[in-house]
């Protein structure tokens, strides 16, 4: 596997590629997590109690009963260093069930249309090429809208389509790996089919599909923050950096902090997962 | 080769003569349009969406229906002042002396913009039609006929006498009785519809014949633009020319641009939020008067509404008959529990608060926020505003958010038409306030009217039938090209008197 590195790009790869670049990636993330697991145990939130005396404070104001609104206060007074912070939390979270929902889903049909081949491969790739074929955030948007909010309506909406990726990718390294000297062996020695997929082919295949995961993992954060915005996602009562980019998009220019914090908090998380998932595509990924 | 040549070569000219065509044509239109420089054309981005140009139906009272139906209709008289009335279809009127009978004679001149004259007989077979449909205004006219007497007279008569009928008939437009096509109706007003998508633009242009003087704009568009910022975003820029309901918190972006003229009407309107008293735990006056308590709307309506806002003391405006000052309800928490708790209310009960227009987030939010205080738990939910609608009618819903306006200035078109047993609005049903209202509505004595409406009022605010936390009044910022605009008391603008002038 390690053989295959060498890819064609259009652009120059070395920001993309080093190191040094993945390991800040890395860091920045591991702080994004530690935030999103540890802060809202610090820093406590409510999502439903407002303070309309101390709205739309600047960052760094102190609020009327004396204590700092380290990063201002939206339009109904909530702070929003708590949103920020419980923000991350519900991205993290839900970007984490998104991809392991459709990794798990992805991996198993993928593997088995790719070693069954016949008509389970029929069946399975021309469902995988119907989901293709249909705006994924189209799909969301009509499954969030059908169903009242909550986490798992987004999960599974942002899932249904999600899979596939996977399974593409996990069918394609199958249909090579079936027909390896080891596969062969274990196949003639009598070993059964699940525990051949099991312990000779997901090995192999659980690498590439890691590196994959990373960038599905920022595309199911965007689209999670994109369906809050459209008020399709997320109930108010749970915090959703989408949401809050939406509450402040009537004070962009008296009040920017609102829409821009939570803003670039998700630039932040999803581009140093992007180059995570690059890097990580270099070191296990393979030819997709 | 010879006839490719010459098919080219007629090709080429009728392009030219084409383009000569369209810019001879663009010329013309430039120089014909009356000021002789400035396009006569107004684009309005309304408050409300204009679900429906039917004036007589469910969306009747909508704002968005009201400000299309003054364009396209004619109403029989329009109010100009707290019980002061102007003739608009009707050029005299006379009641009789309890007030039960009302004769309005109709102006000769009018036509309808498919040349038909207006009759007596449009008049009433409009009439028939808001009480056919049971819509929105058809609680206005319990007990109403109308008559013809004539082609140019109309008798409405009442069982009970009516002295508030001239404030009722504000909203009520008059349209042909053979009107079929409600998406491009035919009326009598000063613009005609061009084109109407529901929901989203009402293109208009001015109706030739309207009897007041053909409208000096050439095209007028009443636009509906959702979000805020981008309706703002349109007025600085000038892709539109005139906005109103415009939030606080947007004045100070505008108050910068030299281009826009902020102005502020009296204010009509009341922030209503009804308590559904047909819901679980609602019915008791003690728990809706606790909720009401328990809100600190004072500081809700200084930070939220520092322009527009101030704190009511009655159910209807002060410049509105029927008005009377009501002991405030004081903010306090520990009492609103006690008294929650005394009545047993249930805190795992949810109260859906439903409101449409994006104003009102903030507001409900800030209200969910004390009452979750006290652990009552209160789900603020925005609704699309046909379904809004939908719901508000079929009491789908615990707390209701709104805007009032008192049409005609006169309480019998708030309280006497949203607040009897009859009108199943908001699940509330006194008998004894029925009764007060039926007087109240049926009495020609001003006096004697106020002194009941005061009653009413007192019963509507003591109940908490609803909360009562704010008088609104209403921006409105318009370029200042917009000339000959008035700000009109009632959030429905007239755009038959409105030119575009130069910069000035």
């Amino acid at each position: 596997m390690s053989a295959i590195t060498v890819r064609t790009r259009l652009w120059p790869v070395r920001l993309r590629s080093t190191p040094a670049v993945a390991t800040a990636a890395a860091v920045v993330l591991a702080c994004y997590l530690l935030v999103g697991l540890v802060g809202p145990l610090l820093i406590p939130y409510d999502p439903v109690a407002t303070s309309v005396a101390d709205r739309l404070l600047p960052i760094g104001a102190v609020r009327q009963d004396g204590t700092l609104a380290l990063l201002g206060t939206d339009g109904a007074g909530r702070d929003m260093l708590g949103q920020l912070v419980h923000g991350a939390r519900t991205s993290i979270v839900i970007g984490v069930s998104v991809v392991a929902t459709c990794l798990a889903v992805g991996l198993a049909l993928g593997t088995l249309a790719g070693y069954l081949a016949g008509w389970t491969d029929v069946a399975i790739s021309r469902l995988i090429d119907v989901l293709m074929a249909f705006p994924g955030i189209l799909l969301a948007i009509v499954i969030a809208g059908l169903f009242d909010q909550g986490m798992l309506v987004v999960v599974l909406a942002l899932s249904v389509a999600g899979w596939v990726a996977f399974a593409r990718l996990a069918r394609g390294l199958t249909l090579s790996l079936r027909v390896r000297p080891w596969v062969d062996a274990a196949r003639l020695i009598g070993v059964p089919t699940p525990v051949v997929i099991v312990r000779h082919i997901i090995p192999f295949v659980i690498g590439p599909v890691t590196a994959l995961a990373t960038t599905e993992f920022a595309g199911a954060v965007l689209s999670e923050a994109g369906l809050s915005f459209l008020g399709l996602g997320l109930p108010s009562s749970t915090v959703s950096w989408g949401q809050v980019i939406a509450n402040g998009k009537d004070y962009l220019d008296t009040a920017w902090w609102i829409s821009a914090l939570p803003g670039l908090a998700l630039t932040g998380l999803v581009v140093s997962t992007g180059l995570l998932g690059d890097h990580l595509t270099q070191r296990l990924g393979s030819s997709r | 080769m010879r006839p490719i040549r010459l098919r080219r070569a007629v090709v080429l000219a009728t392009a030219t003569l084409s383009i000569a065509g369209l810019v001879g044509c663009s010329t013309t239109t430039g120089g014909s349009t009356a000021g002789g420089d400035v396009p006569q054309e107004l684009v309005v981005a309304a408050w409300t969406p204009i679900e429906n140009l039917d004036p007589h139906g469910a969306s009747a009272m909508d704002n968005g229906t009201q400000v299309a139906a003054k364009a396209i209709y004619s109403a029989l008289v329009r109010t100009v002042g707290k019980g002061q009335f102007e003739g608009v279809l009707a050029e005299s009127w006379q009641p009789n002396e309890d007030a039960t009978e009302w004769t309005f004679r109709l102006r000769g001149n009018v036509t309808f913009s498919d040349g038909k004259p207006v009759t007596s007989a449009d008049v009433v077979a409009s009439f028939n039609r808001v009480l056919e449909l049971k819509g929105a205004m058809a609680s206005n006219y319990a007990g109403h006929e109308a008559k013809e007497s004539g082609a140019d007279t109309v008798v409405i008569t009442s069982k009970d006498p009516d002295p508030a009928l001239l404030g009722k008939l504000s909203t009520f437009y008059v349209t042909p009785a053979a009107q079929e096509k409600w998406d491009k109706p035919v009326g009598s007003g000063p613009f005609v519809v061009e084109r109407f998508t529901p929901g989203q633009s009402l293109v208009l242009a001015p109706n030739p014949g309207y009897w007041g003087g053909k409208p000096a704009l050439r095209r007028l568009e009443l636009r509906s633009i959702g979000e805020t910022a981008a309706r703002m975003t349109a007025l600085k820029t000038g892709e539109v020319d005139l906005t109103w309901a415009v939030p606080d918190d947007q004045l100070p972006g505008l108050q910068a641009n030299s281009d826009l003229v902020v102005e502020k009407d009296q204010g009509n309107g009341v922030i209503t939020m009804w308590m559904n008293s047909s819901a679980k735990g609602l019915g008791d006056p003690a728990v809706r008067r606790a909720l009401w308590q328990a809100v600190d709307f004072p500081t809700i309506v200084t930070s939220l509404f520092p322009e527009t806002g101030s704190v009511a003391d009655s159910v209807v405006t002060p410049n509105v008959l029927g008005y009377a000052p009501q002991t405030p309800v004081k903010y306090d928490q520990a009492a609103a529990k006690a008294a929650l708790d005394k009545a047993g209310w249930d805190y795992d009960q949810t109260i859906r608060f439903q409101f449409s227009q994006p104003q009102f987030q903030q507001f409900t939010d800030a209200v969910a926020s004390d009452l979750a205080k006290i652990g009552v738990k209160v789900e603020p939910i925005q609704k699309e505003s046909a379904v809004f609608l939908q719901d508000l009618l079929a009491l789908n819903w615990e707390l209701n958010i709104q805007q009032l306006g008192t049409a005609g200035f006169d309480a019998a078109t708030n309280l006497g038409r949203l607040y009897t047993c009859a009108a199943k609005r908001m699940g509330y049903c006194n008998e004894d306030l029925d009764k007060l209202l039926a007087e109240a509505g049926s009495t020609s004595d001003t006096a004697k009217r106020q002194e009941l409406y005061a009653q009413a009022n007192k019963i509507i605010w003591d109940d908490a039938v609803g909360m009562y936390p704010m008088y609104v009044r209403t921006l409105y910022v318009r370029n200042k090209s917009v000339q000959g605009f008035t700000v009109p008391q009632d959030l429905t603008p007239d755009f038959s008197k409105v030119r575009i002038g130069g910069d000035g």
